[in-house]
């Protein structure tokens, strides 16, 4: 590890996060920094726990694949935050709290609300950052919703799916990318603004309350779509695997000799031209690619050389394994990938050298997990660390009572 | 309280960023520094290759758009002159709050100055190919010579370490390869759907404000600088959910699902088409309660009554007939008001919204001003996209330090040579002449 590393950056830091998935995001991203992180669960879990997969068919809350995921380096502590009887505990934890995250639908965040402007009434220092659906304010701020009715209205589903037909007409629905991004979204748009309200609380004194929008942090997200359509009035329009466009593009997914699929496209750029041609010919595809009667024809029907050189290129893809085309293609230049599933990188050398996953214990198991870990390096080691499996329900209740001097008997009253 | 004594009003104040960055996924990390009062200074030089590339991407603001007369200020909508690199919609969406300047640093007395201006800066970006600031000379181990508290981040495909170290990668390569790609989409033996633009250009740059603001801190604490070697497709495994770890404890592949939710009982779940032209509805439906809730609303037709739809798992196992015989109902409903019926009745429900929903109609986002009208110096006043959330005490602004939208190519020359790095007005037009500036 250098002494750059930011994986204890957060290190004295006490987050207490109370709620639903895009508040487990948000932690776990600060987690990777070296915070200890209180998850505050009701007696009978926080809601993730019931999120599959699961790891048996018994689909017990212990056992939430997305409770894991989502929740590793956390401690938990049952405790019911809606009792009358929860404040001098909650209070008792916030006066040594950096950062309260409050996450769920409105009407239980704005519920809640009161209390923690209280107790940051009492802790100045206090940041306190709710995550809601549409925030705080707003005429949708009731709306119910899932993270699929997020990416719809947010424009992330409007721009994701499939080629329309020969008539241009669309007979598949947008889709929303699976995964949870717009807890992801929302998420990492809190964990930038709790960056910013630490860095400002070093110069001031002064904690905050932050209110971010997942419906908000959604919209952020789409690229081109937004200015394209303020300058232009045109709308862009979904294609198969590829950007959305307001006209459609070639189309271009093909399957490898083993079956997958392969993101390759060739530019009009020389140097492209050329790898392409080497691939050819490595493969010993008959062609006229680089002679004078193809520059002859790119002059005379651009249109007819760009399918040739198509031709070619679902020739190459379709003559070679993927991973072989794509250390091949890699070799000349061409930012070419196959379309892998997740996994397949659990065994991939370079995430390996790169300590990508994190390989975390889970005793109750008797064996270690893969964790996807990190997302940069400083030089040798990982900037985000995790180390701990995600937390039993309540299985810190009483080391972080006892800190803070309540007992369990009277932690409710 | 800051070193004048004067309360501090932005939380990066003071904060100098150097940003080499183009495309989307360094300018996105940058602008988000520059919402929170970080002076970036975003580095260009002259040469076609070497100007930001999103400065070429259609569309660009019409012909009659001046400075005083943007979109907020009532310029109509047309077709804009192609190749002016001042104009470009995407390029000033992505860029607004910074300085613009033109460095040639493949002269020496280029790289003269950015060492120079790397003495007093708090960070430096870019996301040139693996190795290339190292052939200037001007690699983490040159700068932390001049300047051992200095900040580096360098965001690229698959990184500066590891086996691809020379590998190419643009947001589509990195998300294909780290599977992001792959879950998107309806099931086998359909092909994935994929993303519709570079996600991996964005989540990075949002990574990568997290862990600049977490150097920074430190820095400003205890001194220390940092090395950041960002790579784009360990984002996308970080963003690729449950599906590593279900593969490692079933052994099976990762398979997708389109639209549906497999990891809850709920159903239906999908997108439904509405009246009109390519227009659709979400609706997730998580309980039987909300079931119940949506027969009456339609009202109580008798194919919904059907014993095969009369519990989650039940409605799971009969999804594909269930899902046509929903959308046979949405197809005759006007989406928004569709919406606002099933809303009333406490149904997850959502138009799949175009921009131009959003930036036309959408309610919410107008209540919470969420388009920010930045002036430019070129174009006049366009609205750009905002910042996600409300903050009490040092609330975001998109504007940045320069209450601007993108900078003109070399626009802050004079401003930054001049008055931060203190040469004279001579000296300045002499680099400007001899291919420095």
């Amino acid at each position: 590890m250098n002494d750059g590393n930011l994986s204890n950056s957060l290190a004295g830091f006490t987050i207490l996060e109370i709620g639903e998935q895009p508040g487990d995001y948000a932690a776990l991203l600060l987690a990777g920094l070296g915070p200890e992180i209180i998850k505050i669960e009701p007696p009978e879990g926080a809601e993730s726990r019931r999120i599959g997969p699961f790891a048996s068919d018994a689909r017990d809350p212990e056992e939430s694949l997305f409770f894991w995921r989502y929740n590793l380096n956390k401690k938990s502590v049952v405790l019911d935050v809606d009792a009358p009887g929860a404040e001098r505990t909650l209070a008792a934890l916030a006066s040594r709290a950096d950062i309260v995250l409050l996450s769920g639908e409105y009407e239980t965040v704005a519920r809640r609300q009161p209390l923690w402007q209280r107790l940051a009434a009492e802790n100045p220092r206090l940041i306190v950052c709710t995550i809601t659906p549409f925030g705080l304010d707003g005429p949708y701020r009731e709306l119910k919703t899932t993270d699929l009715v997020q990416m719809a209205l947010g424009g992330i589903m409007a721009v994701c799916g499939y080629d329309p037909d020969k008539d241009h007409e669309y007979d598949t629905p947008p889709i929303a990318p699976a995964m949870w991004h717009s807890f992801h979204l929302g998420g990492e748009y809190a964990a930038i603004a709790i960056m910013a309200a630490i860095n400002f609380r070093e110069l001031s004194g002064e904690g905050q309350f932050i209110d971010v929008s997942v419906h908000e942090a959604v919209n952020t997200c789409t690229e081109i779509a937004i200015p394209t359509y303020i300058y232009s009035g045109q709308v862009v329009l979904r294609q198969t695997a590829r950007h959305a466009a307001t006209i459609i593009t070639h189309a271009r997914l093909t399957e490898s000799a083993d079956g997958v699929y392969m993101l390759a496209s060739i530019s009009p750029f020389v140097r492209e031209q050329r790898a392409l041609t080497e691939l050819a010919d490595q493969l010993g595809i008959t062609h006229v690619l680089g002679t004078p009667e193809f520059t002859q024809l790119e002059k005379d029907d651009g249109g007819a050389a760009a399918l040739y050189r198509n031709d070619i290129l679902v020739q190459i893809i379709e003559g070679l394994k993927a991973d072989d085309l794509f250390h091949r293609a890699q070799a000349l230049g061409l930012a070419w990938s196959p379309i892998r599933r997740p996994e397949d990188n659990l065994s991939d050398p370079h995430f390996a050298a790169r300590h990508t996953f994190a390989e975390i214990d889970h005793p109750e198991l008797g064996r270690t997990i893969r964790y996807p870990g990190t997302v940069a390096s400083d030089g040798s080691a990982p900037h985000f660390l995790y180390t701990r499996r995600a937390p039993l329900l309540g299985e810190h209740t009483e080391e972080i009572l006892q800190r803070v001097g309540v007992s369990q008997a009277e932690k409710n009253l | 309280m800051s070193e004048n004594g004067a309360k501090a009003r932005r939380p990066l104040e003071g904060v100098r960023i150097l940003d080499l960055t183009w495309l989307q996924v360094g300018p996105q990390a940058t602008r988000l520094l520059a919402t929170f009062g970080a002076q970036v200074i975003r580095i260009e030089w002259r040469e076609h290759k070497a100007i930001d590339f999103i400065r070429y991407v259609p569309p660009f603001a019409p012909d009659n758009a001046t400075a005083d007369g943007g979109r907020s200020q009532g310029v109509t909508r047309g077709r804009g002159i192609r190749g002016n690199y001042n104009r470009s919609a995407y390029f000033n969406n992505t860029n607004p709050g910074k300085y613009g300047i033109t460095l040639n640093l493949n002269h020496p007395k280029g790289r003269d100055l950015l060492r120079q201006m790397a003495r007093d800066a708090n960070a430096i970006c870019e996301n040139f190919s693996p190795g290339q600031m190292d052939k200037w000379g001007l690699g983490y181990e040159d700068l932390r010579k001049i300047n051992p508290r200095i900040i580096y981040i360098q965001t690229t495909g698959l990184g500066k370490a590891g086996v691809y170290k020379d590998y190419v990668s643009y947001g589509p390569t990195a998300q294909a390869l780290s599977g992001l790609t792959y879950l998107s989409g309806l099931p086998e033996p359909r092909p994935p759907a994929g993303w519709g633009y570079s996600y991996l250009d964005h989540s990075p740059g949002y990574f990568g404000a997290i862990m600049l603001m977490a150097a920074i801190r430190r820095q400003r604490l205890e001194g220390a600088g940092c090395y950041i070697d960002m790579s784009q497709s360990e984002t996308g495994l970080m963003l690729s959910g449950t599906s590593t770890l279900e593969h490692q404890l079933t052994g099976k592949p990762t398979a997708r699902h389109g639209n549906r939710m497999p990891y809850r009982d709920w159903s239906p779940h999908g997108a439904y088409r509405c009246a009109g032209e390519d227009n659709w509805i979400a609706i997730s439906i998580q309980s039987d309660e909300q079931w119940r809730a949506l027969i009456e609303e339609m009202g109580k037709p008798a194919w919904a009554l059907d014993a095969r739809f009369a519990t989650a798992t039940s409605r799971q196992q009969n999804e594909d007939d269930l899902d046509a015989k929903l959308a046979a109902y949405t197809i005759g409903c006007e989406r928004y008001e569709l919406m606002d019926r099933l809303q009333a009745r406490g149904i997850p429900a959502g138009v799949v919204q175009k921009a131009s929903d959003r930036f036309d109609r959408d309610p919410q986002l107008k209540a919470r001003g969420y388009f920010v009208a930045l002036p430019h110096s070129d174009i006049g006043t366009w609205p750009v996209e905002g910042f996600p959330a409300k903050m009490s005490r040092s609330p975001a602004e998109v504007g940045g330090l320069t209450h601007r939208a993108a900078p003109k190519l070399g626009e802050d020359n004079e401003f930054v040579f001049g008055e931060l790095v203190g040469l004279s007005k001579e000296e300045i037009a002499a680099l400007t002449e001899e291919g420095v500036l």
